[in-house]
């Protein structure tokens, strides 16, 4: 038998080996949610960031020149539209006081830099330098001055993981700014779509898409992108509309995390009302 | 053996840093190149299909906690990956497979597994065109790793390193 247990093993080993670590990834796979795994992740990603972040600088320096031209006339555009928007503000809180609305703006900004990427087509994701000693939270979205770039997923002392819209875990409640028809927006491993829209929806190519009031992840509307047309329109009842997104993630290096998550309180009051019907 | 496991190991520290924040530079629309692979082909290659498996399990698991990715995805890609460049690993052979283009060859081999093994433990739409992902996500990068591969494999030493 150990004779047999030995030859089997010379003659198979390299077959062994592979099937035990093919084994264990798969073990881990379902093990992802683990608190502990999530620990493990938190420390390994934060220490690594750390070195990245040097390197990130340094590969940076180059680009940085060009964005600050950039950013003073997005700066310039902003002064006129501020202008603008003052006048507006003004007269949207005499409008609140009249109708008695709660103000829901003004969510404090945290800018940070994007100090690595991981661009597989599936699964992207980006390290920022900033963690939960910079109050970053999970759930928190991950904004430019162009709209979403994606939601933060796990947060280590100094360093944060964003999931990007180029995620295929990442859904989103979306509208359109237009016809404020909701749908949910996901990555689909090719291209941005919101799926499931019934075909009687007004989206038209062209229409701007943000993010919507029901999302858990984004209360507000934030700008997420461009519909593009629909698609797989042949069959069935619902059709799925293709989005181009205005952040080009490729080329993203400074992002701001908007400081919120979403509400226990509409969190409490929605499962009250699903266990009630439970 | 184990201290060539910690070089090779020490050897994918700085090329994860190049990886994750110097290749994003040279992506051809969203085709990125996997310096990783072509580093674990060349040691599969270099030091045996066994060492070539087990060091991808590892290259795969610290990859998958520094990015976010989903955890053991990578893992599992980069362990077959590192099995198939194995397969090129006969000890008389080494100059022969460490050549411009064979090495370019084993390369796209291997990265074409590892591409569409991680692709499908990422779990992307099934009513996607299978083709069409396919080629997007394990033909166009593996294409674009091996293109890489030649280039490195130029100034790379044609014995065992470290």
């Amino acid at each position: 038998m150990l004779r047999f247990l030995n030859s089997f093993w010379y003659n198979f080993k390299e077959y062994i080996i592979l099937t035990v670590l093919v084994i264990i990834s798969l073990f881990v796979i379902s093990q992802n949610h683990s608190p502990a795994v999530q620990k493990v992740r938190a420390i390994a990603f934060g220490s690594f960031a750390t070195v990245t972040s040097v390197v990130s600088d340094i590969v940076n320096v180059k680009s940085l020149r060009k964005e600050n031209e950039q950013l003073r006339e997005t700066n310039a555009k902003l002064m006129l539209q501020l202008s603008k928007l003052r006048e507006a503000a003004l007269l949207n809180d005499e409008l609140k006081e009249m109708l008695a609305l709660k103000d829901t703006s003004g969510f404090p900004l945290v800018s940070a830099s994007v100090v690595s990427k991981s661009f597989s087509r599936v699964q992207g994701t980006i390290t920022l330098n900033v963690g939960s000693s910079d109050s970053v939270k999970v759930g928190m979205p991950v904004i430019t001055d162009k709209g979403l770039v994606g939601i933060i997923y796990s947060v280590s002392g100094n360093y944060s993981i964003a999931r990007t819209l180029q995620n295929v875990d990442l859904k989103i409640t979306v509208k359109d700014e237009r016809t404020r028809e909701n749908g949910l927006m996901k990555w689909n491993g090719e291209r941005l779509v919101i799926v499931n829209v019934p075909k009687t929806y007004q989206i038209k190519k062209g229409d701007r898409i943000v993010t919507s009031e029901l999302s858990s992840l984004v209360p507000f509307p934030i700008p997420v992108g461009i519909a593009a047309g629909s698609i797989n329109v042949e069959t069935g009842i619902f059709n799925e509309i293709q989005v181009i997104p205005f952040v080009d993630f490729s080329k993203v290096e400074n992002v701001f995390v908007l400081k919120t998550v979403a509400s226990k309180e509409i969190d409490e009051l929605e499962l009250n009302f699903l266990k009630k019907f439970q | 053996m184990k201290t060539s496991y910690f070089f090779s190991i020490l050897l994918f520290i700085p090329v994860l840093i190049i990886q994750t924040t110097v290749v994003p530079l040279i992506s051809i629309g969203q085709v990125i190149p996997d310096l990783i692979l072509i580093l674990l082909v060349y040691y599969s290659i270099t030091e045996g299909q066994i060492y070539g498996t087990v060091l991808g399990f590892f290259y795969g698991l610290i990859f998958d906690l520094v990015t976010g990715s989903l955890l053991g995805s990578a893992m599992i890609s980069k362990t077959v990956g590192g099995f198939v460049a194995g397969y090129f690993s006969s000890e008389n052979k080494i100059d022969i497979y460490l050549m411009f283009f064979n090495f370019g060859m084993i390369v796209f081999l291997s990265a074409l597994v590892d591409q569409i093994i991680y692709s499908f433990f990422s779990a992307f739409d099934i009513s996607s065109n299978i083709l069409m992902i396919f080629f997007q996500n394990a033909f166009l990068p593996a294409f674009y790793t091996a293109l890489l591969g030649m280039i490195i494999i130029i100034f790379a030493p044609k014995k065992r390193i470290l």
